[in-house]
């Protein structure tokens, strides 16, 4: 198949050489690449109860197909682990240019193997690989740190790197890209600094070739004017995610106070249009016309955001409705090296547990002051950051509230109230990192579109396709964004590979990349009991707002997991056959 | 005709130089463009720098065959007179005559419909009279 460079570096990070072999081919027919293609190289060469800070953690970078072409919205690399906040399967998809220079290097992935005795970081020239000394850097920012690699490699070097929380094993550390761009859940920057890998550093002067580069060109160009930038997508350009915070608050799914509520009084100062007031410039992703990134800019704090989700959990959910302090967080979160939505929710959590007086962290919803020194705090795990860097479930572990301590699996909850759009409540249950809003976002159909939000009627299946769906976009790989058929999909992916995919076969690989997160899943102990909800979820009422009044209840939240088991072919347990692992050629 | 940047509306997509590599060398390779367009961020401020063929005429004044010659509103190069000698790269004041492994490549409007100019998401390139009002001068 052509678009791949059908490479694979393998670096041994403990004896500091490298090896290059061939892109499983057989796979990559299979599963694309990125997120797909990750999770099955993990899943073939991990040992089943891999500690993920241990040594034998492996973390894939991997590209796909389209990573370095004109292809729209292709500026994605997937980066694979098994997570330590979690004990799932991990794949996080950072934007920027980092990808695409993977494959310039002539590489279509990046094994890092085994850990480095002493900080280190990685300088890769095309075929040439420097293990080179992190004397200096580590203990530093991430923005620092990224200023001073560019220096010393050329500002065409593309940087990642991780913050102080990934040096201290923060289990909700991120890696950076281009300073505001994250790798952000699961703490997938823990896993590097495990390996005392402070950086990569990666610049490639090659080329991508693909099947047909004229009918390509001509093609993607097409598809740009007439399925991109179009009005169902041009919201990124103008708005970027900060326009959901208004459609959020009117639905009535604004997580607010650690989701004690769906609504905000004072959303209005962190909407896109307070945003827009302070916006300083517009960067987009590596081929992306998109261009979401909003550059923002109030006093001395500066960001590249923020994006709806820090927004949400840093904003509303931390009854903070200044978009300077929530500006200020952000900058700090992606400086320090921490995931600004478990950041965000894990405070609100210890903000709702000092109100209730269960354990004082000195925190109150909407005190600026204690909120802004929490990121430092959290990546140092000095003071209260110790307990917060536990994140929402290791805190509950410790002082209670399990009820309202949101999260699933140990991911804590994104911005979407799941009481005011049922189907939300399932994909966050069923999604393979524990919750996240990027493995189906039933929202569009529901809160923000006209399908009932308080009926578990068809959300199963809603959420199953929606779930394939990102799957194979995560997979080919692209960005969230772009809303393509899947025809158009198998379209641009035949000009690039020359093959013959149809949509039918986009469905399938969709189905096989999350069946085979979820085997992964399974082989580490993960069940039924495992996609819950917390009781939050399924107790309390929300006040006010268009869901007020809403829980999910119970009885309907387990038929709705049993439909969904139903529909997938899984057995009631939550766990996959034999026979469906056949069906899907996994 | 000549190309002009606008740096304001520049977002950093790169498809310029991915769509001049590929209509050119027939890869996808942002350092073979024949542009250069950059988007930064540097001490906290986003900056976009663009350098692309102003038709100055240099290179082809340089030139010691007229392998590089002026057209009318365009360069045109003849490969086979050029004798890789790359008098032609040093002297671009702009630097976006790139050096292949064999030859070099100048940057020819794409024969009056640039690819960079249709791929530009939102009109961060343009192609101006530049020749012409020069002229007028």
């Amino acid at each position: 198949m052509l678009g791949y460079q059908n490479k694979v570096l393998r670096i041994d990070l403990t004896n500091r050489n490298k090896s290059v072999e061939a892109l499983n081919m057989e796979w990559a027919k299979k599963y694309i690449g990125g997120k797909g293609l990750g999770i099955k190289y993990i899943y073939e060469e991990l040992k089943p109860g891999t500690d993920p800070l241990s040594s034998e953690n492996k973390m894939i970078l991997m590209t796909g197909p389209f990573t370095g072409t004109t292809v729209p919205c292709s500026g994605k690399l997937a980066i694979i682990s098994r997570s330590p906040a979690t004990g799932t399967i991990l794949d996080c998809s950072i934007g920027g240019h980092v990808g695409a220079e993977l494959k310039y290097a002539g590489y279509d992935a990046m094994i890092l193997e085994g850990a480095c005795d002493s900080p280190s970081y990685l300088f890769l020239e095309d075929d040439k690989l420097q293990f080179l000394s992190a004397e200096g850097l580590w203990g530093k920012g991430a923005h620092e740190v990224e200023t001073e690699l560019q220096k010393r490699h050329g500002r065409d070097s593309k940087v990642l790197c991780i913050g102080p929380a990934g040096e201290n094993l923060v289990t909700m550390a991120c890696i950076n890209s281009e300073y505001y761009r994250q790798a952000g859940r699961g703490g997938i920057g823990a896993v590097m600094g495990s390996k005392m890998l402070k950086a990569i550093v990666i610049k490639g002067t090659g080329g991508v070739k693909v099947a047909n580069i004229g009918e390509t060109l001509n093609k993607v160009n097409e598809i740009m004017r007439n399925d991109t930038l179009t009005d169902a997508n041009l919201w990124a350009y103008t708005d970027g995610t900060p326009m959901i915070v208004d459609m959020s608050q009117g639905a009535g799914i604004l997580p607010t106070r650690n989701f004690q509520d769906g609504t905000f009084e004072f959303s209005a100062g962190i909407n896109s249009e307070s945003m827009q007031k302070s916006r300083s410039g517009k960067k987009g992703c590596h081929s992306c016309g998109l261009g979401c990134g909003n550059f923002t800019k109030i006093g001395d704090a500066v960001v590249e955001g923020p994006e709806y989700e820090t927004l949400a959990l840093c904003g509303s959910n931390c009854a903070i409705g200044d978009l300077g302090a929530v500006v200020k967080f952000n900058q700090l979160c992606d400086d320090f090296g921490v995931d600004t939505i478990s950041a965000g929710n894990t405070t609100a959590f210890a903000m709702e547990l000092t109100e209730k007086g269960i354990k004082d962290f000195g925190l109150q919803f909407g005190d600026v002051d204690a909120y802004l020194a929490v990121p430092e705090k959290i990546a140092r795990k000095e003071g209260i950051g110790a307990e917060l860097a536990l994140g929402a479930k290791g805190l509950a572990r410790k002082y209670g509230g399990q009820d309202f301590a949101m999260e699933v699996k140990g991911l804590e909850f994104p911005g979407y109230e799941p009481r005011g759009s049922w189907g939300m409540g399932l994909a966050y249950a069923t999604s393979d990192r524990g919750a996240c809003h990027m493995r189906a976002w039933p929202v569009a159909q529901e809160a923000y579109g006209d399908v009932d939000c308080f009926t578990i009627e068809g959300k199963a299946q809603m959420v199953a396709e929606l779930q394939h769906y990102n799957s194979v976009k995560f997979s080919t790989i692209l960005c969230d964004f772009w809303a393509l058929s899947l025809d158009t999909l198998a379209e641009v992916l035949n000009q690039v590979t020359g093959e013959s995919f149809t949509a039918a076969d986009m469905e399938k690989i969709g189905e096989r990349v999350t069946n085979i997160a979820r085997l992964f899943n399974m082989r580490e102990g993960f069940r039924r009991e495992d996609d819950y909800l917390p009781n939050r979820i399924f107790k309390d009422a929300l006040k006010s707002g268009a869901a007020a009044g809403k829980t999910i209840p119970k009885e309907e939240f387990e038929k709705m997991l049993s439909e969904y088991y139903t529909i997938r072919g899984w057995e009631a347990d939550g766990s996959i056959s034999q026979s469906k692992i056949e069906e899907l050629e996994i | 005709m000549g190309l002009q940047f606008h740096g304001d509306k520049c977002i950093g997509c790169k498809l310029c130089h991915l769509v001049c590599s590929a209509s050119h060398e027939g890869v996808f390779n942002p350092r073979l463009a024949r542009l250069s367009v950059e988007s930064f961020y540097e001490d906290g401020v986003l900056v976009a720098e663009g350098r692309v063929c102003t038709l100055c005429g240099q290179c082809a004044d340089a030139c010691p065959t007229s392998a590089i010659t002026m057209g009318d509103d365009r360069l045109i190069f003849n490969e086979e007179e050029c004798i890789d000698c790359g008098v032609c790269v040093d002297t671009c004041p702009e630097g976006v005559i790139i050096q292949k492994e064999e030859k070099i490549g100048v940057c020819d409007l794409c024969g009056g419909n640039p690819w960079c100019v249709r791929s530009c998401p939102h009109g961060a390139l343009s192609c101006e009279e530049v020749l012409a009002s020069e002229e007028a001068m």
